[in-house]
C-alpha cells in the first residue's frame, strides 16, 4: 500500500471526515491545489495569509521539487500534486501553487455566481487557473452519486445542501436511491459489492459519516425495511422443447410399416423386409430414448442395459417358439416368430413417453409446492403409481389391438419402469433388474437343455419350466420373469423416484 | 523447491489476465520447480519452461459428478461417483454434512471451544471421506444431504434468509454445493501429487484455493493465495444470481463467504493485487499481518522509448485508452471535453478503443460517437478546407494507433473517466510512458497514481475538465508529473518487482514451514544450518522446552 492514499489510521480518518463532511467534491477539493480558498471557509483557518500571498507573482515557475509542504505529505512520492484526500486539505489548499504563473488572480471574496452564469464566469477567469475554485467542481452535474453537498463554496458546505434537500440524513437518500439493491441483498457484503460496482469508494463513504463502504453497507442493510419475504416466484425455465413427438412416434411407425410389409410379402422379400424393419426399429428406439422424456441425463446410462433390452425383445419375438421346440426335443429347424408383441410395444412407446413427461413435469412442479422432502415424497408416490397405471392401460389397449400376450405386457411394464429409473438417475438399478430378467429367461431355456445331460438327477432341472409351460403355455415364462422383475422395480421406484433428488437434475 | 501452482481455468491452456501473470511467474522464477494443477478444461497447453510441468488437470465443470482427472480418468468414473455409501460411511457423511450445513446456516461461524469452525470441520471431514472412499458428488446430491440441509435451515438460530428456503432452494443449493466441492474428490491429494509440493500457491481464491486448503490439512503444505480480483465480490456481482430466489442467494452467499473466510484464515500468506482487494480480504477475516499487497507486474520495456522522451506528444491532445463500456463513462468524458474546448479551443481528444474478443460495447460506442458529433461540430481551418471533428474514435491496431506505445506517445495527457475500475492497466501503461494522468477516484486508481497525477471524483465532468485544463496549460507541471509517474510505475508495477516479491515470499514461507526431510532434494531450509557444522558443536543437547537455547 505504498502508493495508496487510502487512510491508514482510522482515528485520523474519522476526524478528518468529520471536518470534511459535506465538503463538495471531496477529492476535487484536495486535487486542484491551485484554488484560492473562499474567505469564509471554516475548515482551513490558516488560509488567510496565503490568500494575501497569492497576488504576488509566483517566485518559481520551475520545478515542483521545491514545492512546499503539500508535496511532501505523500511520503515517498516527492511530486505529490494530486492531493488525494489523505492529505489534509487545509495545508493543500493553503499553499499557493508554486507553478502557477498567473499574475492576476481574481479577488478571492468574489460572490458565488449562480450556475447559469457559469460559462461566462469561466471565460473571464484568468487563463492559468490560479483561482480555480472548489465551487464549480462541486456544482458539476452529478448523475447518481448521492452527493449531499451539491453546491456552494467551501464556506457554506454545512448549510446549503441541507437546505436544498431538507433535513434528511444523507444515508436515507442513498437508501432510497439504492432501494432495490438494499432490499435484494442477503447480507451487508452484497450491498458493499453493489455500491463498489457503482463506483463507491471509501472516500465516498466518508461523506456519509462512515469509515468505509463496508460500514456504510452495514448501516444500509440494517436500515432498509424488509417485509416478510415471500418466496420468489420461481419461473419455470421454459426449456426450448425439442419436438420429441416424432421421435417417440417413430418406433410405432416403423413397426407398423414393417408389420404391413411382412403381411404382404412372401419368401425372400419377407426376410428382407423383416431384417430391414428390425434395423429400422432399433434405430427408431435409439432415437426415442435420445430425445424427449425418455432422454437420460448425460453420462447416466449403463451401456450393458442396451444389450439386456435387446435380449428381452428378442425373446419376446422368438423365445416362446424356441422354448416350445426345446421342450419337445428340438430345436429342429426355424421356429415360429411372433412379431405382434413387438408391434404393440413399439406402438406403446409414444403413450409411455407422454406419461413419463407428465410424471416428470408434475413432479418438478411438486418440488416448488412442497414444504419439505417428506411432503414431496407423499405427493409424488401416488403420482408415480397413477402414471404407471395409465401407461400400462395404454399398453394393454395397444396389445389388445395387435394381439395380446401377457408376456408382452409384463415386458412392457419392465422396460417402462427401467427407463423411468434411468431417466431419473438410477441407471444401475434398472440395468441390474434387466440383467436379472435376462438371466431368468436364459435360465429357463438352459434348464430345459441341461435336463438332456445324461447324468442322474439332471432330469429334474426341466421339471419346473415344463410344468409351467404345460399349465400356462410357453408365454408364462416371460410373464413370470418379467412380471417379477417389473414388480421389483416398481417397489424400488416408490422409494427411489419419490426422492426429490431424482427430479432435481436440471 | 517444488511449488504446486493451482491455477484457475486458464493457464496454461488459455490466456487471460491471470494466465499471463502465471506465465510470467513460471518463466521468471527458474530456480523453483513448478507443478501446475489446473482446474478447468484442458486443451493445447502453451509452451512451458523445462522446470514446469502440468501435474494434474481436472475440469470441475464437467458433465457429471466425477471430475475427470487426468491421472486416473476412466469411463466408469461417473458411476463410481454415484456409488452409494454403506451404512457407516453414510453416517459419517451425514454427520460431516450436518456440521457443514450448521456452520453455513448459523449467523456467525463461531468456534466451539475446540478451535475449529463447524463449517471448516465439516468440510475437512467430507474431504477425508472423499479421499478415502470417493463417491462424494453422489452423496452431496442425495436426499440425505437435502434432508440435513433442510433441518439445518430450520434449526433455531439459522440466518434470516436461510430459514425461508423451500425445497427447490435446497435442491438447487445442494447441486451448487456439489459443484463447488468437486475439488474435494480430485486425486490430487496423494504423496506424489500435492503431497510432494513444498508450497501451494493458489492463483485465485475461492474454489481454486480449495485444493490448497486440503493440501494444508493433509500434508501441512503452506498455502499462498494470490487474489487479483476478490472471488466473493465477484460472486455477489455475478449476473447468474439475478434469477435466484432470496433464500438460495443467502445460502450461496454464506457458502462463498465461509469458504473465503476459511481460505483467508488458513493461508500462510495472502497477496492481494491492490489495496482495494486487500480491504475485502481484511473484511472477510484475513489477518492483517499475513497480507502483503503485491501489485501485478506489467511489461515496461515496450514503453521505455516513449517514456524517456519527455517532450513527445501533441501538447493539446487528450488521450483516452481502454475498453469501451458504459462503466468507463465516456459520456462524462465528452461533457468534460466540451468544457475544456470552451476554454481552450485547440484541444483535441483521441478515444482509442482496445479491441475486445466479444464486442459488447458496440452500442455504447455508437452512442458516444453520436454524442460527440452533437457536441462538437466538425471544424475546418479555412473556408476551403475539409473539416474535422476534435474528437476522434479509433481502434487500437488501426493505422492511426498501431501500437499502445505509439498511441500514448501521441498525446500529452491521458484521461481516465471510469466509474468503476479494478486495477486499470491503461493507467499504469500511461505512467510507464511518462504521461501525466487525470483520472477518477475509483478502484485502485489512487493507489496506482499516488501523487503523480490528478485525481477527481467520478461523475464530475467539471472537475475533470478543470484538472485537464490545469495540466494542459502547464506543460512544465505536466512533464514533471509524467516523469514522476514513470519513476513510480517503474518502481512499483514492473514484472521484476512482482517476481522479486514472490521470490522473497516463497523463501519466507518455506523458512517458516515445518521441515520435511526428503533426501536428495535441494529444498532450501530443509536442514537446519547447524546440520552442516562438522562434529558436535553444542556442549550438550538441550531438550525442547527446557529453556532458551542461548541462555
Amino acid at each position: 500500500m505504498r502508493g495508496s492514499a487510502a487512510p491508514t489510521s482510522p482515528g485520523a480518518w474519522d476526524a478528518r471526515s468529520e471536518a470534511l463532511l459535506g465538503t463538495p467534491a471531496l477529492t476535487a477539493a484536495g486535487t486542484l491545489d491551485l484554488r484560492a480558498p473562499a474567505p469564509e471557509d471554516p475548515v482551513p483557518s490558516e488560509i488567510a495569509p496565503p490568500r494575501e500571498a497569492t497576488p504576488t507573482p509566483p517566485p518559481c515557475s520551475g520545478t515542483a521539487w521545491d514545492a512546499p509542504a503539500p508535496a511532501v505529505t505523500e511520503g515517498q512520492e516527492p511530486p505529490s500534486e494530486a492531493a488525494a484526500p489523505t492529505d489534509a486539505p487545509a495545508p493543500t489548499a493553503s499553499h499557493p501553487a508554486p507553478t502557477a504563473p498567473g499574475p492576476a488572480p481574481e479577488p478571492a471574496a468574489r460572490p458565488e455566481p449562480a450556475e447559469p452564469t457559469e460559462g461566462t464566469r469561466v471565460e473571464n477567469r484568468p487563463a492559468d487557473g490560479t483561482a480555480l475554485r472548489p465551487a464549480p467542481a462541486a456544482v458539476a452535474a452529478d448523475g447518481t452519486a448521492p452527493r449531499p453537498a451539491p453546491a456552494g463554496t467551501a464556506a457554506d458546505v454545512g448549510a446549503r445542501p441541507r437546505s436544498r434537500r431538507g433535513q434528511a440524513d444523507p444515508v436515507k437518500v442513498l437508501m432510497h436511491r439504492h432501494r432495490e439493491l438494499c432490499e435484494r441483498a442477503v447480507d451487508p457484503l452484497e450491498i458493499a459489492a453493489g455500491l463498489e460496482a457503482q463506483g463507491f469508494t471509501d472516500r465516498t463513504a466518508a461523506r456519509f459519516r462512515h469509515r468505509d463502504v463496508f460500514s456504510l453497507a452495514e448501516e444500509l442493510y440494517a436500515r432498509v425495511p424488509r417485509g416478510p419475504e415471500g418466496p420468489a416466484p420461481v419461473v419455470e425455465p421454459e426449456r426450448a422443447r425439442a419436438p420429441w413427438a416424432p421421435a417417440v412416434l417413430a418406433p410405432g411407425g416403423v413397426a407398423g410399416l414393417t408389420a404391413l410389409g411382412l403381411a404382404s410379402g412372401h419368401g425372400p422379400v419377407r426376410l428382407a423386409v423383416g431384417a430391414a424393419g428390425a434395423l429400422a426399429l432399433g434405430g427408431a428406439l435409439l432415437l426415442a430414448v435420445r430425445q424427449g422424456p425418455f432422454r437420460a441425463p448425460d453420462g447416466g446410462t449403463v451401456p450393458a442395459a442396451r444389450l439386456w433390452t435387446l435380449w428381452l425383445l428378442a425373446y419376446a419375438v422368438g423365445g416362446d417358439g424356441l422354448l416350445d421346440q426345446v421342450l419337445t426335443g428340438g430345436p429342429d429347424g426355424p421356429w415360429e416368430l411372433t412379431t405382434a408383441p413387438l408391434l404393440g410395444l413399439a406402438l406403446a412407446v409414444a403413450p409411455a413417453a407422454w406419461g413419463a413427461h407428465l410424471f416428470a413435469s408434475r413432479a418438478r412442479r411438486r418440488i416448488a409446492d412442497s414444504r419439505g422432502l417428506a411432503d414431496f415424497a407423499a405427493a409424488v408416490r401416488p403420482l408415480l403409481l397413477g402414471t404407471v397405471t395409465l401407461q400400462l392401460l395404454a399398453l394393454t389397449g395397444l396389445l389388445v389391438l395387435t394381439g395380446f400376450s401377457s408376456g408382452a405386457l409384463a415386458l412392457g411394464a419392465l422396460l417402462l419402469l427401467a427407463r423411468l429409473h434411468t431417466v431419473h438417475g438410477h441407471p444401475e438399478a434398472a440395468a441390474a433388474v434387466l440383467a436379472a430378467a435376462c438371466a431368468g429367461e436364459v435360465l429357463a431355456l438352459a434348464s430345459v437343455l441341461a435336463a438332456r445331460v445324461p447324468l442322474p438327477g439332471f432330469d429334474a432341472l426341466a421339471v419346473p419350466v415344463r410344468a409351467l409351460v404345460e399349465a400356462r403355455g410357453p408365454g408364462a415364462v416371460p410373464t413370470l420373469v418379467c412380471g417379477a422383475a417389473a414388480l421389483g422395480l416398481l417397489a424400488h421406484a416408490t422409494g427411489a423416484l419419490a426422492r426429490a433428488s431424482a427430479h432435481a437434475t436440471p | 523447491m517444488r511449488i504446486g501452482l493451482l491455477t484457475e481455468g486458464g493457464y496454461p491452456y488459455a490466456t487471460g489476465e491471470s494466465g499471463r501473470w502465471c506465465e510470467r511467474l513460471v518463466h521468471g522464477l527458474g530456480q523453483h520447480r513448478f507443478d501446475l494443477y489446473v482446474l478447468g478444461p484442458a486443451g493445447t497447453p502453451r509452451p512451458l519452461p523445462p522446470h514446469a510441468r502440468v501435474a494434474r488437470v481436472a475440469d470441475p465443470g464437467g458433465p457429471d459428478g466425477a471430475p475427470a482427472a487426468s491421472g486416473a480418468w476412466s469411463p466408469c468414473a461417473p458411476r463410481a461417483a454415484r456409488r452409494a455409501y454403506g451404512r457407516r460411511e453414510r453416517r459419517r457423511f451425514t454427520e460431516a454434512y450436518h456440521r457443514l450445513a450448521t456452520g453455513l446456516c448459523a449467523e456467525h461461524d463461531e468456534d466451539e471451544g475446540n478451535g475449529g469452525s463447524p463449517f471448516a470441520d465439516g468440510l475437512y471431514t467430507l474431504a477425508e471421506l472423499a479421499r478415502e472412499r470417493g463417491g462424494l458428488p453422489g452423496a452431496l446430491r442425495s436426499d440425505d444431504a437435502v434432508r440435513v440441509l433442510e433441518a439445518a435451515c430450520r434449526a433455531p438460530g439459522a440466518r434470516r434468509g436461510a430459514a425461508a428456503a423451500g425445497l427447490p432452494d435446497h435442491l438447487a443449493f445442494a447441486a451448487h454445493l456439489e459443484r463447488a466441492l468437486r475439488p474435494l474428490s480430485l486425486d490430487w491429494y496423494e504423496d506424489d501429487a500435492l503431497g510432494a509440493a513444498d508450497l501451494c500457491h493458489a492463483a485465485a481464491g475461492g474454489t481454486t484455493a480449495l485444493p490448497g486448503l486440503l493440501a494444508k490439512r493433509f500434508f501441512g503444505t503452506p498455502l499462498l493465495v494470490t487474489e487479483y480480483g476478490v472471488p466473493l465480490r465477484a460472486h455477489y456481482l455475478s449476473a447468474a444470481g439475478a434469477d435466484r430466489s432470496g433464500p438460495l442467494r443467502a445460502l450461496l452467499a454464506a457458502l462463498h463467504g465461509r469458504l473465503a473466510g476459511e481460505t483467508y484464515r488458513q493461508a500462510a500468506l495472502l497477496t492481494p493485487g491492490n489495496a482495494h482487494a486487500r480491504r475485502w480480504l481484511e473484511k472477510c477475516g484475513a489477518d492483517r499481518a499475513r497480507i502483503r499487497t503485491v501489485h501485478p507486474g506489467m511489461a515496461a520495456e515496450r514503453f521505455a522509448e516513449v517514456g524517456e522522451d519527455e517532450e513527445s506528444g501533441d501538447p493539446a491532445t487528450l488521450l483516452w485508452v481502454g475498453r469501451v463500456e458504459p462503466a468507463k463513462d465516456l459520456v462524462g468524458l465528452l461533457h468534460a471535453f466540451a468544457e475544456i474546448r470552451a476554454r481552450q479551443p485547440d484541444a483535441r481528444l483521441r478515444i482509442v478503443a482496445v479491441p475486445e474478443r466479444e464486442p459488447c460495447g458496440a452500442g455504447y460506442l455508437t452512442y458516444c460517437k453520436g454524442l460527440a458529433a452533437q457536441l462538437f461540430p466538425d471544424e475546418a481551418p479555412g473556408a476551403h478546407a475539409v473539416g474535422e471533428n476534435p474528437v476522434t474514435f479509433e481502434e487500437l491496431g488501426g493505422p492511426e494507433a498501431p501500437t499502445l506505445e505509439d498511441t500514448y506517445a501521441s498525446g500529452a495527457l491521458v484521461v481516465m473517466s471510469s466509474l468503476v475500475e479494478g486495477f486499470p492497466a491503461p493507467l499504469v501503461e500511461a505512467m510507464f510512458c511518462a504521461r501525466a494522468t487525470v483520472s477518477t477516484d475509483v478502484g485502485a486508481v489512487v493507489e496506482i497514481v499516488g501523487g503523480t497525477g490528478l485525481v477527481v471524483p467520478p461523475r464530475n465532468p467539471r472537475a475533470l475538465a478543470d484538472a485537464c485544463l490545469a495540466l494542459l496549460r502547464d506543460p512544465e507541471r505536466r512533464h514533471r508529473l509524467g516523469a514522476a509517474a514513470r519513476a513510480r510505475a517503474l518502481e512499483l508495477f514492473t514484472v521484476e518487482q512482482n517476481l522479486a516479491a514472490f521470490r522473497g515470499i516463497y523463501l519466507e514461507l518455506l523458512s517458516h514451514a515445518p521441515v520435511r526431510h526428503r533426501p536428495g532434494d535441494g529444498v532450501p531450509f530443509a536442514h537446519p544450518a547447524e546440520a552442516h557444522v562438522p562434529g558436535s558443536w553444542a556442549p550438550k543437547a538441550v531438550s525442547a522446552g527446557t529453556g532458551a537455547p542461548d541462555a
